[in-house]
This record gives C-alpha cells, sequence and structure tokens, in this order.
C-alpha cells in the first residue's frame, strides 16, 4: 500500500499534522513516540488503554528517576 | 497462523519502542523494562475500555475548540479546528480512506493524553513548505539512475573534491542544497546550530588557515555538537546517507537518530588505542568493566548494522586486552581504579609478602603486550605516514595473529587465574595456573601446526611462569632452605619442628596436592614423610594432581631438599662459609640450566622436523635459517650483505657444532624465533628439567649418605645393633646372658636393674668400650598371667641403645622395638641350649644312686630306674638335637645371611629415605623369618612349648629322681612327640607350597630327628 511516493509524502504530511496537534495538546510525545502510537492504535489498541499505559509509565519512569537520584545522593 | 505471529512479533516490537521511549529503560533484560512489558500486554488485552466512538471524539474536538474560543485563544482556535480537520481527511500509513475510526482513535490517544492545552503557548510550525521543498530533489537524477557513465579511474569528480579541499566560503552552501540528503537528515534547529559552528569557524583566520586546520587537526567528533566534517559526496562514500534515506523513503513512520559521522581513520585510531589499553575512547566506552561500542557512531561508506558488527568484534578483542591489563595492573599494585570487593588484593598486598607465581606471569603478559603494543604503533605510524592506505579491515588483517594470540591468553587467563574463587590458598592459584598452562600447552600442541604460534607464545608464558617455582626448588636443594614466603609451593615447611629433631625427617614438610577431577580444588594436606610424601603423589597420580609438570621428579625434590637441609645442619659446624659463597658464585642456577637446556633443544628441535621432508629442502632449509642468523651477527658488526651471508651460512654449514659456538652464550629464550615448536612438550621437559633436578638429587643425596657414613659412622652404628640385640657379637653378649642364666639355675633372684647394667657394662666394656655408655637394660613390667611358665621367665627384659641424631632417623625407636623382639627370642632359645648344654649325667647318677637308697627295699624296681635313665638320655639328646637345629636355623641362616643381605643394599642406598626403607625392610623380613609374626603364631607357641620343656626337663634332670614322678618322662615324651611332629608337618607343609624356602634347612633337620624316633 505505501508503495508509490506521493502516499508516503501524504503520510509523512498526515504525521505532521498530528505533531502538531499533538503540541497543541500538550501531550508531551515526540515524533517517535507518536509514529509508534499510530502503529499500536492501526493495530487495533484501544486508545483508551494506550494512553492510560503511557501516563502509567511516565509515572513509573519518574518514581525510578526520584529513586535512583536520591541512591546517588547517599 | 503465521500471519497472526507476524502482527504479534510487530505489536511487541512496537510496544517494546513505546517503553524505550516513554521510560527511557534501554536494557531489555532490565527487570523493570520487563515489568513494564507485562504491565502493558495486560492492559492492551483486558482493559474495560469501550471502544471508540467518532461522534463522541468530534464532540470532543469541538469542545476543546470551544474551550480555546472561551480563552479568547482565536488563534489557537483556529489552529486547533484547521489541523484536525486536515488530519481527518489525510491518509494513514495502514489505513484506506479518511475519517476513518483510526483517525478518531489516533485523535482519542492524543485527547486523553492531553494537558491543559489552553495554557501552554503554541505557535503553529510551517511545515507544508518544507515538505514540498523536499520533493523538489530529484533523486533519480542525481544518483543518476538509468544513465551509464564511465566515471574514470577516480570516481571522485574533479570538481566536487577541488571545492572540497580548497575553499571554505562554498562548503556551506554546497552541503545544504546540493547535498539533498544532508537537509533530510538534520533537523530544522539543529541545521541552525551546525551554521552557528560554521559560522563561528569562519572567524578562525584566513581562509588558508582554515584549510591547515582541516587537514592537520582532528575534528572534536567526541564533543558534543561537533560540527560535521567534510567529505566526498560520491555515492560510494554515503552509503549510509543513501540507505538511511531508503529507509525514509520506503516507511513513512521512520524517525532517524541523531548519528555522529567519524572517519575510518577515527575509527582505526581509537580501535588501536583500545587495543594498547586505553579505558577513555569515544567509539568504545567501558561500562562496569564491560566494553560497549556507541551505537550512534556512523562512517559514512558503510551502514550502521555493518559498522557495529565490526567494531563488536573489535570490542571482544578489548575487553580480554581490558581485562589481562587489569589483571596486570592489579598485580603490579598499579591499579589506579579502585577494585571490586571480589578482589582484596590490594587490602593484602600491604602485608603479605609477594606472590612470586602470579608476578611471573603477569611480567610474561606484559612481555607480550610490550610486543604487541609496538606492532600497534607501527600501524599507527603507517597511519601518520600515509604512504599507503590503511583501512579498518587491513587493520585487523594485520593484527589477526595478535588477535589470535590474545584470544589465547585471555582464555588461559580466564581458567587459571580468573575463575579461581576469591580466597583461595596461594599454593593452589599457582599450581592451577601452572597446570592450565601445561595443559593448554599440552592442547595446543596436540593441533600440531596449527596452533604452532599459540603454543610458542605458551610456552615462553609457561617458561616465565615457572621460574618462581624452579627458584624455590633451586634454593631448597642447592642450600637446603625452602624459601617461599608468599606459601606458594606444593611443599611447605612445618615450622615448630627443628632440624635436628629426630622427627625432621618425617614430619617437616606437607605436601599439597590440587585435585582437578572434583569440581573446584580441593587441598589434601597431610604431614607427610619423605616416603608417604611420594606413595601419596603415586596414589594421587590418577586423578590429575597439582603442579603436573614436577610430578615425575617430585619425589626426588622432596629427597633432596629434605637431604640438603639436613646436609647443611650437619656441615654448620665445621664447613668456611666463604669456600661455600664462592662456589656458588660460579653455580647457575636451575632455572638458568633449563633455559640453556631448552634452547640447546629447540634449536636442535627446529631440525627435527625436517626429518620428514627430503634432505634436500631440510638442507635448504637450515641454510635459510644459517643465512639469518649469519646476517642478525653480520648486523652487529654493520654489514649487510645478504650476498655474505649466504656463503657465510655454508661454509658454517659443514661445521656441526656452529649453533653452540655462536649462540651459546645468551640465556634468553629467543621469543622472534616463532617457528620454534616445542613438540612433545613433555618430552622437552623430560630432556630439559628433570636431568639438572636427578643430577642434583643424585648429588645431594649421595653427599648426605656419605657423610651419614663417613662422619656420622651409620655403618657402624647398624653393626653395634645387630651385635647386640641381635648376639653377633658372641663372646660379648654370651658373658652377659651366662651370667643371668647362672643365677637362674642357682635359683637366686637376678631380676635387679644394676645387676644386669653390671653385668652388660662388664660384658660390653671389655670389647667395645665406647658402646657401653650408650647400652642399657631395662625391665619392663609384664602382665603376671603371661609369667606362669619358665620360658616367660626373660619376658620384660630390653635391651637400649642410644643413637646419637642424625642417625636415630634411620634407627629409631621403633626400630629399636622391633630389635628387642628378636632379641628376646634369641635369649629364650640361649636358654633352652643353655640349659641343656649344662647338664651332667653325674648330677643324674647321682640323683640315682640317692634314690636307690631310699627304695632300697623295692628290688623290682632297680631294673626300671635303669631304663628310665636311658630314656632320659635319649630324651635329652633328642631335645638338643631340635634346640640346635632352631639354634642354628636362626643364627646362621637367618640372622647371618640377611644382615649380609642388608649389608650390601646399605651400601647401594641412593638417598636417606631408601636407606630407611631398607633397615625397615631388613628388619620386617628378619621379624617375620624368627616366626614373630603373628599370623604364624601357632608355629611360635609349639616352639616356645618346646624350649618350655626343655626347661621343665632340665629342672627335673637336676632334681633328679625321685623329685617327680616316673609317669612325667612319658608325659614330656609325648608332649615332645606331638609338637615335633606337630612342628614337621606345618613346615613340610609350607616347604612344600614353596612359600617359605629359607625353612627348608630347618624342616629338613627337624625331619631327621624326627625319623630317629
Amino acid at each position: 500500500t505505501m508503495a508509490n511516493a506521493g502516499n508516503i509524502n501524504a503520510v509523512r504530511e498526515t504525521m505532521d499534522v498530528l505533531l502538531e496537534i499533538s503540541r497543541l495538546l500538550n501531550t508531551g510525545l515526540d515524533m517517535e513516540s507518536l509514529s509508534i502510537c499510530v502503529r499500536l492504535c492501526e493495530q487495533g489498541i484501544n486508545p483508551e488503554a494506550l494512553s492510560s499505559v503511557i501516563k502509567e509509565l511516565r509515572k513509573a519512569s519518574e518514581g525510578l528517576k526520584v529513586r535512583i537520584n536520591k541512591y546517588c545522593l547517599l | 497462523m503465521t500471519h497472526w505471529t507476524k502482527l504479534e512479533r510487530d505489536l511487541e516490537e512496537d510496544i517494546k519502542r513505546l517503553i524505550q521511549c516513554v521510560s527511557g529503560v534501554q536494557d531489555e533484560e532490565d527487570a523493570n523494562f520487563q515489568m513494564a512489558m507485562k504491565f502493558a500486554w495486560s492492559n492492551f488485552r483486558f482493559h474495560q475500555f469501550l471502544d471508540v466512538n467518532g461522534h463522541k471524539v468530534q464532540r470532543t474536538i469541538n469542545g476543546v475548540h470551544e474551550k480555546l474560543l472561551v480563552h479568547s485563544d482565536l488563534v489557537k482556535a483556529e489552529s486547533w479546528k484547521r489541523l484536525t480537520e486536515a488530519f481527518l481527511n489525510a491518509p494513514l500509513p495502514n489505513t484506506e480512506g479518511t475519517k476513518t475510526e483510526m483517525h478518531y482513535s489516533i485523535l482519542a490517544v492524543l485527547l486523553f493524553l492531553s494537558d491543559s492545552p489552553s495554557n501552554t503557548n503554541f505557535t503553529e510550525r510551517p511545515r507544508l513548505k518544507e515538505a514540498e521543498k523536499k520533493d523538489d530533489f530529484d533523486w533519480g537524477k542525481y544518483l543518476m539512475e538509468g544513465e551509464e557513465i564511465d566515471m574514470g579511474p577516480y570516481p571522485d569528480t574533479p570538481e566536487w573534491s577541488e571545492e572540497e579541499s580548497e575553499e571554505g566560503d562554498s562548503q556551506q552552501p554546497l552541503s545544504r542544497e546540493d547535498s539533498g540528503i544532508q537537509v533530510d537528515r538534520t533537523p530544522l534547529d539543529d541545521q541552525d546550530q551546525s551554521k552557528k559552528t560554521v559560522q563561528s569557524m569562519w572567524k578562525v583566520g584566513e581562509p588558508e588557515a582554515r584549510a591547515w586546520l582541516g587537514q592537520h587537526v582532528v575534528t572534536q567528533y567526541w564533543a558534543a555538537k561537533a560540527p560535521r566534517f567534510s567529505h566526498s559526496l560520491h555515492l560510494h562514500s554515503n552509503l549510509v546517507n543513501v540507505w538511511d534515506q531508503h529507509l525514509y523513503n520506503t516507511d513513512p513512520l521512520y524517525t532517524p537518530d541523531e548519528k555522529i559521522c567519524v572517519t575510518e581513520t577515527q575509527v582505526i585510531r581509537e580501535t588501536l588505542w583500545l587495543m594498547s589499553g586505553v579505558k577513555k575512547l569515544f567509539i568504545f566506552q567501558v561500562l562496569d568493566g564491560k566494553i560497549t561500542v556507541r551505537n550512534d557512531v556512523v562512517v559514512t561508506h558503510l551502514t550502521s548494522n555493518c559498522l557495529r558488527s565490526v567494531l563488536e568484534h573489535i570490542a571482544a578483542y578489548g575487553q580480554a586486552v581490558f581485562r589481562l591489563q587489569k589483571f596486570i595492573d592489579e598485580v603490579t599494585g598499579y591499579s589506579t581504579e579502585p577494585l571490586p570487593p571480589g578482589s582484596s588484593s590490594t587490602a593484602k598486598r600491604g602485608s603479605e609478602p609477594p606472590f612470586r607465581t602470579y608476578q611471573a606471569f603477569v611480567w610474561a603478559l606484559y612481555k607480550y603486550f610490550i610486543t604487541f603494543k609496538e606492532e600497534l604503533t607501527n600501524i599507527e605510524r603507517c597511519i601518520v605516514i600515509k604512504d599507503e592506505s590503511v583501512t579498518l579491515t587491513a587493520v585487523l588483517d594485520r593484527l589477526a595473529p595478535h588477535l589470535a594470540q590474545i584470544k589465547v591468553l585471555h582464555k588461559v587467563f580466564c581458567t587459571g587465574v580468573a575463575e579461581v574463587p576469591p580466597d583461595t590458598a596461594n599454593v593452589v592459584r599457582a599450581s592451577h595456573l601452572l597446570n592450565t598452562l601445561y595443559k593448554a600447552i599440552i592442547e595446543y600442541d596436540s593441533l600440531g601446526e596449527a596452533s604452532e604460534q599459540a603454543v610458542s607464545l605458551l610456552f615462553s608464558l609457561w617458561v616465565e611462569t615457572v621460574r618462581p617455582y624452579l627458584e624455590i626448588v633451586d634454593e631448597w636443594i642447592v642450600h637446603g632452605n625452602l624459601f617461599d614466603p608468599a606459601k606458594e609451593f606444593i611443599i611447605q615447611r612445618n615450622k615448630d619442628v627443628p632440624v635436628n629433631h629426630r622427627d625432621f625427617w618425617y614430619a617437616t614438610y606437607t605436601l599439597y596436592s590440587v585435585s582437578e577431577t572434583v569440581e573446584n580444588e580441593e587441598k589434601l594436606s597431610d604431614t607427610a614423610s619423605g616416603s608417604s610424601a611420594s606413595d601419596q603423589a603415586a596414589a594421587a597420580s590418577k586423578q590429575h594432581t597439582m603442579v603436573s609438570f614436577l610430578k615425575p621428579v617430585l619425589k626426588q625434590i622432596i629427597m633432596a631438599g629434605k637431604s640438603m637441609q639436613l646436609l647443611k645442619n650437619l656441615e654448620r659446624n665445621d664447613s668456611s662459609p666463604q669456600k661455600n659463597s664462592a662456589r656458588d658464585a660460579e653455580r647457575k642456577s636451575l632455572y638458568a640450566l633449563f633455559l640453556e637446556s631448552v634452547q640447546s633443544r629447540l634449536r636442535f628441535g627446529e631440525e627435527s622436523p625436517a626429518d620428514t621432508v627430503t634432505e634436500q629442502q631440510a638442507t635448504k632449509q637450515s641454510l635459510i635459517k644459517m643465512q639469518s642468523i649469519v646476517a642478525r651477527h653480520l648486523e652487529i658488526d654493520e654489514v649487510h650483505d645478504p650476498l655474505l651471508a649466504i656463503n657465510f651460512a655454508r661454509l658454517y654449514l659443514e661445521q656441526n657444532d656452529f649453533h653452540e659456538k655462536f649462540s651459546g652464550g645468551d640465556v634468553i629464550v629467543d621469543r622472534s624465533s616463532e617457528s620454534v615448536t616445542c613438540q612433545t612438550f613433555e618430552l622437552t621437559l623430560r630432556s630439559c628439567l628433570y636431568p639438572h633436578i636427578e643430577k642434583r638429587y643424585f648429588q645431594c643425596c649421595g653427599n648426605l649418605m656419605q657423610t651419614l657414613k663417613k662422619d656420622y659412622r651409620l655403618v657402624e652404628y647398624l653393626q653395634a645393633m645387630r651385635n647386640y640385640f641381635l648376639l653377633e657379637a658372641g663372646d660379648t653378649m654370651y658373658d652377659f646372658y651366662t651370667a643371668i642364666f647362672n643365677k637362674v639355675l642357682e635359683k637366686e633372684s637376678w631380676q635387679q636393674l644394676s645387676f644386669l647394667n653390671v653385668q652388660l657394662q662388664e660384658a660390653v666394656g671389655q670389647r667395645y668400650p665406647e658402646d657401653s655408655t650408650r647400652l642399657s637394660i631395662f625391665l619392663e613390667a609384664v602382665d603376671p598371667a603371661k609369667k606362669k611358665l619358665p620360658v616367660n621367665n626373660l619376658d620384660g627384659l630390653t635391651l637400649s641403645y642410644k643413637v646419637p641424631w642424625p642417625v636415630d632417623i634411620v634407627i629409631s625407636s621403633e626400630c629399636q622395638k622391633i630389635y628387642n623382639q628378636v632379641f628376646l627370642l634369641l635369649l629364650q632359645i640361649k636358654w633352652a641350649k643353655y640349659s641343656l648344654d649344662t647338664l651332667r649325667f653325674h648330677e643324674l647318677n647321682f640323683a640315682t644312686k640317692k634314690s636307690e637308697g631310699v627304695l632300697f627295699d623295692q628290688e623290682a624296681a632297680k631294673e626300671p630306674i635303669k631304663q628310665q635313665i636311658h630314656r632320659m638320655c635319649l630324651l635329652r639328646v633328642k631335645l638338643m638335637h631340635f634346640v640346635n637345629s632352631l639354634h642354628n636355623y636362626i643364627m646362621t641362616r637367618i640372622l647371618h645371611s640377611t644382615g649380609l643381605e642388608f649389608q650390601h643394599q646399605v651400601e647401594e642406598a641412593k638417598d636417606l629415605d631408601q636407606l630407611i626403607k631398607i633397615h625397615y625392610r631388613y628388619l620386617s623380613t628378619i621379624h617375620d623369618r624368627c616366626l614373630l609374626r603373628e599370623k604364624v603364631s601357632f608355629v611360635k607357641e609349639a616352639i616356645m612349648k618346646v624350649l618350655n620343656l626343655v626347661l621343665m626337663f632340665s629342672g627335673r634332670w637336676q632334681a633328679g629322681f625321685g623329685a617327680w614322678k616316673i609317669e612325667s618322662i612319658d608325659k614330656m615324651e609325648s608332649d615332645f612327640k606331638n609338637c615335633h611332629m606337630f612342628l614337621v608337618t606345618i613346615l613340610n607343609k609350607a616347604v612344600c607350597r614353596g612359600s617359605f624356602p629359607h625353612l627348608e634347612s630347618l624342616a629338613l633337620s627337624l625331619m631327621a630327628g624326627f625319623e630317629q624316633c
């Protein structure tokens, strides 16, 4: 489906638009994670589930960083 | 099915990347990562959320728009509306159509993730223009698709290279506009950055200066945001960009990573530095002692995967070098970093004596690394000179033999050093290391020519590592001093036993043997005497044990060492130290001798494989070899003439002893002669090491034997033992024992120490005055139940001879016990013989007359009395025959002949251990043959019965007739007959079986006596 260059460019444009939307909504996603989200959605992952996973992962990694910082201070 | 699994796999891959992106945890093995994976999967599979509803999402979009309007964020609201519209009408990568459920799903994700959009500053970025600009570039034309152009010998068009090297101003526009690749790859702001840096570079100075700098100063690729260096734009040298472009073109979601471009030369340099042990590098990074390759480094002409696989290959070797270097640093105490808690060698080092085996091993490694680094430096010099093109592949090719060797070294190091648990005793460490090397040599040696290099490397390593051991051995067997402060030698001195103690020979040394068949090292320590140590060694040889290379000569080493120590102690009083030290200066150490032999053997060994080749080839080979040697010698005199060298070689070839003449002097094994194979390594050892040790062993032990025999009169003491204990000094001992026997006959008490000792001193003092002080006699308490029979009257009589040190090592108190057992038996026989010999006929007659007087009336009794006298006489003769046979057998057949054999063996004895063994064997032989062994106690009992009978008989004889009943003669006759018959039967059986040939004479003479009856 993505053989022709026109389509690829169109998709790339879509992604650019999407990145702008993402920035406007202040989601904190960069291009790479945005691409992954799109792929996951297209593979049928529930958006609400996906967003909750991302939020949890962010929280968890914050916790991890805090712990590492504490460890370093100790 | 497969389709499904592919989907699953894709999904899995995407989830992984999502976790990496969001959480920043990169390592998939990380426990946190695993947890996140589980969490994500379970949430995606088992959630309770409703499916996406397009209307609902549209309502939310409208809501956001309204909210923005309410916040009077008109620009934002307008953008929002326009962007969402645009998105909903735009195509998605894998979904057909617009405004599909997918579109809403994706928007839903963003909406769920949105974080107070009204509060953020947002300005829409222009983007459509950018994208159009990209599309303008005609790649087909740029890549000259479909056109066939002869590139000529130089594919780089001169125009490009000129512009590139010549002027700086053209660079900037060139890289921005003409190279579409670069523009594409660089994000917008980054490009600004590079622009800035380039501009700052402008200030450096004049264009010439800048060009000079560009040529002579390396770009700071290690610094973040370093300026890109310029390079040829030809297709061949832009593979990485072409590949990136391809990925970009085929996958709309591909996001190129930020890469750092380096040149191949820089990669080579870093490789060389890595190999020479530099730790702070850019491309290779040390993380927790592990060398990893940076994954954002690219060279322009290779794809990053390709480069990465090559670099990872190099990193593996770098790891080995790093580990070895670390070990070298640890042992030399040069380490700059704090060590991990596992290896606490630094903490110990201060107080503990140096562990010389490891030091020697490290020294050997260090020597190897010197040559390796020389090679690295040569390569680096090549790069600097720029005479030839140096590529990574070429460098790897050139280093290949070295890398193979490093692999071997690392392998040996891992098994020999690294795998040993940290708190292992030094002796185990040392012997394990030596064994590992030894085994590795044998292993590689069996591979033949394929591993010649490895063998020669390992051999040189082994030769170095073994040095401390050989020095310890040398010190021990030459000076008698086991100097081993770090306790690394397999034999350890027990400090609490002084040399001049009689236990010295037995309890001074502990032999450690390291069992390798058991999973780890196991210490079988044993307070081993010389003999039992060697026995243990023999027993342990089945399981691969201790330092294998010393095993064949271990016994000799122990013997020589102990002998030497003893000898030194003996000589301490009388020999002058000056003489010794002078002699010592001339002496070559064992290690030096070993090296010399190895060298000469290897030199001859070189020719040995040629035997299989035709003779012509052999001469040709040796000619070449000669030539190289001669050339080297000529060079010393600054003559460089290959022809002259060849002719010299031809000339010298005719002289067989050329080798010795030319290169006999130096002692260091020539490592440069890599062609040297140590085929049949064990043979090498056998011919190079063992003879030296054996020679030394013969010297030491021979010396000790000589000293003991000559200065310490060992033989005389052994003779004295036989003289007194085995009654070889017949006249002396006769005086002693007859005095006792007479007392017994006179029914006086003889069991007084003073009486016994006076008798002994008198007897001995006449003929052997020097022994009279050493000899004394004791009475040991004997179980009174045993004393009933007259023959046991003598039990407890014990002779003691004070043997001075060091002869008491041979004649120990245990030996004296055995001597005493034989002594007692001999006394018993002598007593029986004496009591029969001293009987007088007139005594019996006199007694008869007396009884005649008493029994005067009984005429009838007269006749039987005469008959009885006759019977008594007959019995006496029979008993005498028996006792004399026994006496002869013991005194001549056993003691005398065995004694002669013993004396002969003593002459032959090579070392003290052997002498001790010979002495023990002698004692056990006479003990056996005197029938004192527990196994043949029934024979001895029968003999004792007869001896007892003899004593009773002589007592009755002296008492005369009438003092006892006539019937007792019958009893005595039958008892004797029984015992006699029993003995004859038993002895005959034994003789017929052939198991005791020495009994034959006794059996025959007893038989003769029996047939007379």
